[in-house]
């Protein structure tokens, strides 16, 4: 197969050579290129030329396969074996100085030409109604291939394996006196995406995303009372050997057994309490108050209608003391693993890693090229994503994560170091306000502390605060070796809503006086 | 978009593919949609998309084994591929004692309108109108504003080896807008849905958000506790999906939901309550059958506050000696550019008019939305979530004052138990927990338990 990369980057430069020839600087990758059909090379450069023909001043085509593999089991069988295989060209385009998008499941040259003439016409109808015209940041001419680091392929491996460990780590947790039922599953993801642009982007990614995860269940027929517990290994972006070398199955008798103890538990008191937060359930309230809010599209009201905006506009940019000043928060594009890492994003922009809270203080935001310019920057950060061929790409999460303490403390010393407080770990139910102030988490299990030794598990527990005073109560944190990498496959934004996968680091973390709340309202 | 006649030559090409195969069934659904959607914010738009979307599912059956394939292109290759591929992984998985024979032939109820051909042939300049009518508002009233206008023409066919053919297509739209006053104290949202575009007013929508965000600009601070609210039909619809959601006969025996402790004949709520599913409410996306095929039809689930039963999937009923009725979801995705398909959950309104409503409460909130919700006890329906976009203050039978947004911890069960008011019903769009039909209602001691600061 002959790849024609340097021929494409002449056809579509055309007018703009002079631009191109400033900022094209291939780096034409080493590794193996993953472009499976040459013809894409012809649909890209008819689409962008059809969009630039009819009037568009900026065109990108976006060429999505993505394969899905799912598996899911209850007790002693499997209910769904399902694989999924989705294809298809969305071709966006600035016209008149309004975005454009079309896209259509027919991958061929005409119907990509097609798909870009109606992007155009849409965006050309959008025109009259636009008061400042949409301006892209400059972006080197990217030329690159990158792919999921990983060694086994998860869709290689035999489908009775993956469903035979389901079903072993439903018998080991059913084994557990008290447990009722155990559900189990797993997903593999495989998204695939060539992307080409009138800007000079040729850039092709495959990012392989596991979900591995279980659910035991305990009830007691005397009260009517149930109790489930999650076990907490994040989705990963990663080969097999994720799964081979966790400890799910190794693990499922204990997440049986807490079940069973957490439905034994006394109810919380509410009150306010110090609180440690595990890693499994910090990772979530770093994602929903600090990954949110430092969206720029949000701060600026551009997602006020569904997902809200936020309280980190840019007026308070370098004056707003987030969080207490031990506390660095950033955001990474390439950390090892992460959901959201990738070479690339849907705007052809380099992944980085940034700041976007230094030492208690807000700093950052994400942004695209699109909104670079709004705060005066003068590049992207690359956070630009689409989920699919059909999805218009905007600004989504970066994997934002929490710099561990300098000196090394584990949870343990944590807790040794805590006279009266709760530990909670997973991931529970979770909620946030449309500016990111008032939050409300649960967890997986709860855990009385008391004179610096855990004593008994809790049940009902939610913790609710107001960001900023949560952030600024934190007084203690552990150290590089407590750092753990959670994620979720399914963070939603947008209209229509589309997903992104994205994972965020931190160790764990202690804080002042927190208000728990008591959710049992089983016999009100 | 495929033609009905193109849907079922491909359910019938795959069906006959899977049949070579000794003791193979097969059963096959064809979805296609094409939606389009112009999102605009800042008093400007801001994207805007037209999106064709194909996918083939096929689930191929050898005696307890199964296991699904899903494609998106039609080409002999993909199709050889989809069969393959299913026939390989059903060879594979484990014996599913649960697995349930195909079904045959059905008989479904008449769904007419459903599709709505105005709707199915909009254009990118009649979403740009409708937009332009939100932007020609907001700028009138110095607000700001963000939006939505969605529509989609869908379809799905069924078919399987044991001579099931089913066959279904609805168009949806939807129009949400929030204005926001430029201080960024006041914030106020409208929105509708339904399968018509017709049906609505993008003028009238965007005034209700603006008037809504000026009259709630410089809230005063309410204390947390436990309120007589006024919930308009975006509240009510959000919060009424989890119990919706709760309706499910195999859950409820299990032991592990808000119905285990609950039988036919339990009356729950007063009389004015009655919760039905109706799968010709053709505004609602609603379909007239299970994605297995099962006929769904139109039942009260509460009728007169009384608990008449609950859903029953074939494997359930077979197993507990009861009649099955089909697998019922959630609100599905109709009205905005989603789309999909719903059951048609509706909760009946009353006669009360808005003022009215108001008009009865001697101290209580108007709650205009709620957001971000989510389960924390599943057997009390327990919720979380807040308020947003135009929460106001009642006394002496009138709006008083904008007041801030609150987290709430509260459960449909209690919001209908207590409930002693209804006005008539919308189809919000654009709101958490899909399409519903709902009414504005009047309920009492619900627990708004902090404040949040959000505007």
């Amino acid at each position: 197969m002959k790849l024609s990369r340097r021929s494409f980057l002449a056809g579509v430069a055309g007018g703009s050579a002079g631009a191109l020839a400033l900022f094209a600087e291939p780096r034409l990758a080493a590794a193996r290129g993953l472009l499976t059909e040459p013809k894409l090379d012809d649909l890209v450069k008819r689409a962008l030329g059809a969009a630039t023909k009819a009037g568009a001043s900026y065109a990108d085509v976006r060429v999505v396969r993505i394969r899905r593999e799912s598996i899911a089991t209850r007790e002693d069988r499997v209910e769904r074996v399902a694989a999924n295989e989705e294809y298809g060209v969305g071709v966006r385009v600035i016209a008149g100085g309004a975005w454009g998008f079309a896209a259509t499941p027919s991958v061929t040259a005409a119907d990509a030409e097609r798909a870009a003439r109606d992007a155009v016409a849409i965006a050309k109808a959008n025109a009259s109604l636009m008061k400042r015209p949409v301006v892209l940041a400059p972006v080197p001419a990217n030329v690159d291939v990158w792919q999921t680091a990983l060694v086994k392929d998860p869709f290689k491996i035999p489908l009775e394996d993956k469903a035979e460990l389901l079903l072993a780590i439903n018998r080991e947790a059913m084994k557990v006196p008290g447990v009722k039922f155990a559900t189990s599953q797993y997903a593999a993801i495989a998204e695939w995406k060539l992307l080409a642009s009138t800007d000079g982007a040729y850039i092709e990614q495959e990012i392989v995303r596991l979900g591995p995860g279980y659910t035991v269940t305990a009830v007691d027929d005397k009260r009517g009372e149930f109790e489930s517990r999650d076990h907490d290994l994040p989705p990963r972006q990663a080969g097999w050997e994720y799964v081979e070398s966790s400890t799910l199955l190794a693990d499922a008798r204990r997440i049986g057994e807490e079940a069973v103890e957490k439905l034994k538990a006394p109810s919380v008191a509410p009150g306010k309490k110090d609180l440690i937060l595990e890693p499994s359930n910090l990772y979530l309230t770093i994602h929903e108050s600090i990954g949110h809010s430092t969206e720029l599209d949000r701060a600026m009201g551009y997602e006020a209608n569904a997902a809200g905006t936020s309280f980190a506009t840019p007026d308070k940019r370098g004056k707003l003391r987030v969080a207490a000043p031990q506390l660095t928060f950033f955001a990474d594009k390439t950390t090892p693993g992460g959901l959201a890492t990738c070479g690339y994003d849907d705007d052809g922009v380099a992944t980085q890693k940034w700041n976007l809270v230094e030492n208690g203080m807000f700093v950052g935001y994400q942004t695209t090229r699109e909104q670079a310019a709004w705060i005066g920057e003068p590049a992207s950060r690359g956070t630009c994503y689409g989920d699919s061929y059909g999805s218009f790409p905007f600004q989504r999460m970066a994997n934002v994560s929490l710099a561990p303490g300098p000196r090394e403390r584990s949870l343990a010393d944590l807790i040794a170091a805590t006279d009266d407080g709760i530990v909670i770990s997973g991931r529970g139910s979770w909620s946030i306000d449309h500016q990111r102030f008032n939050f409300q988490f649960g967890g997986q299990t709860f855990w009385e502390v008391k004179r610096g030794k855990k004593t008994r598990m809790l049940r009902d527990v939610a913790y609710q605060a107001n960001t900023i005073e949560f952030w600024n109560s934190c007084d203690a944190l552990g150290g590089p070796a407590s750092w753990w990498l959670g994620g979720t496959l399914s963070d939603g934004k947008g209209e229509p809503g589309q997903i992104n996968s994205v994972s965020h680091g931190c160790p764990p973390a202690r804080f002042k006086q927190v208000n728990i709340l008591n959710t049992n309202r089983r016999n009100p | 978009m495929l033609t009905q006649p193109e849907a079922r030559r491909l359910v019938d090409r795959i069906t006959t593919l899977v049949r070579a195969t000794k003791g193979a069934e097969a059963s096959v659904a064809v979805r296609g949609s094409r939606d389009g959607n112009t999102r605009f914010a800042v008093n400007e738009i801001t994207s805007s998309g037209d999106v064709d979307r194909l996918s083939i599912t096929l689930t191929v059956q050898l005696g307890q084994r199964a296991a699904s394939a899903t494609t998106n292109q039609q080409d002999d290759r993909s199709i050889d591929d989809l069969v393959g591929g299913a026939l390989r992984m059903a060879r594979l998985a484990p014996e599913n004692p649960e697995q349930m024979p195909l079904l045959g032939r059905q008989s479904y109820v008449a769904a007419k309108g459903s599709a709505d051909p105005a709707t199915a042939k909009l254009t990118p300049d009649v979403r740009a109108r409708a937009a332009g009518a939100a932007l020609t508002a907001a700028d009138g009233a110095k607000v700001v504003i963000a939006g939505f206008v969605g529509h989609g023409s869908h379809s799905l066919t069924l078919g399987t080896s044991e001579g099931l053919s089913a066959y279904h297509a609805w168009t949806t739209c939807g129009m949400s807008c929030t204005a926001r006053t430029p201080d960024a104290t006041g914030s106020g949202w409208a929105g509708a849905g339904s399968n018509r575009m017709a049906d609505l007013d993008a003028a009238a929508l965007a005034k209700v958000a603006v008037d809504k965000a000026t009259s709630s600009a410089a809230p005063r601070k309410l204390e947390p506790g436990r309120y007589t609210v006024i919930l308009e039909p975006a509240a009510v619809g959000s919060l009424l999906a989890f119990l919706a959601n709760a309706f499910d006969a195999r859950r409820a025996d299990e032991g592990r939901s808000f119905f285990s402790k609950r039988r036919p004949g339990d009356k729950l709520f007063p009389e004015t309550i009655t919760l039905r599913s109706d799968p010709t409410d053709a505004a609602l996306a609603s379909l007239p059958f299970d994605l297995e095929g099962f006929p769904l039809a139109p039942t009260r689930w509460i009728d007169k506050g009384v608990l008449t039963g609950l859903p029953y999937s074939r494997f359930w009923a077979k197993k507990q000696g009861k009649p099955p009725t089909g697998r019922l979801g959630g609100g599905g995705g109709g009205g905005g550019g989603g789309g999909g398909p719903s059951v048609g959950w509706a909760l009946d309104g009353g006669t009360a008019t808005r003022d009215e409503l108001i008009k009865s409460v001697q101290r209580g909130v108007l709650i205009t939305r709620f957001w971000y919700l989510r389960a924390l006890d599943p057997q009390s329906v327990l919720v979380t979530g807040l308020t947003r976009d135009g929460t106001f203050l009642i006394e002496n039978g009138a709006i008083s004052h904008p007041v801030n947004n609150f987290r709430f911890n509260e459960s449909p069960v209690q919001m209908l138990a207590r409930c002693d008011g209804l006005g008539p019903t919308a189809i919000p769009s654009g709101v958490e927990g899909g399409s519903l039909r709902v009414p504005m209602l009047r309920t009492h001691e619900f627990n708004l338990a902090s404040i949040s600061e959000a505007i």
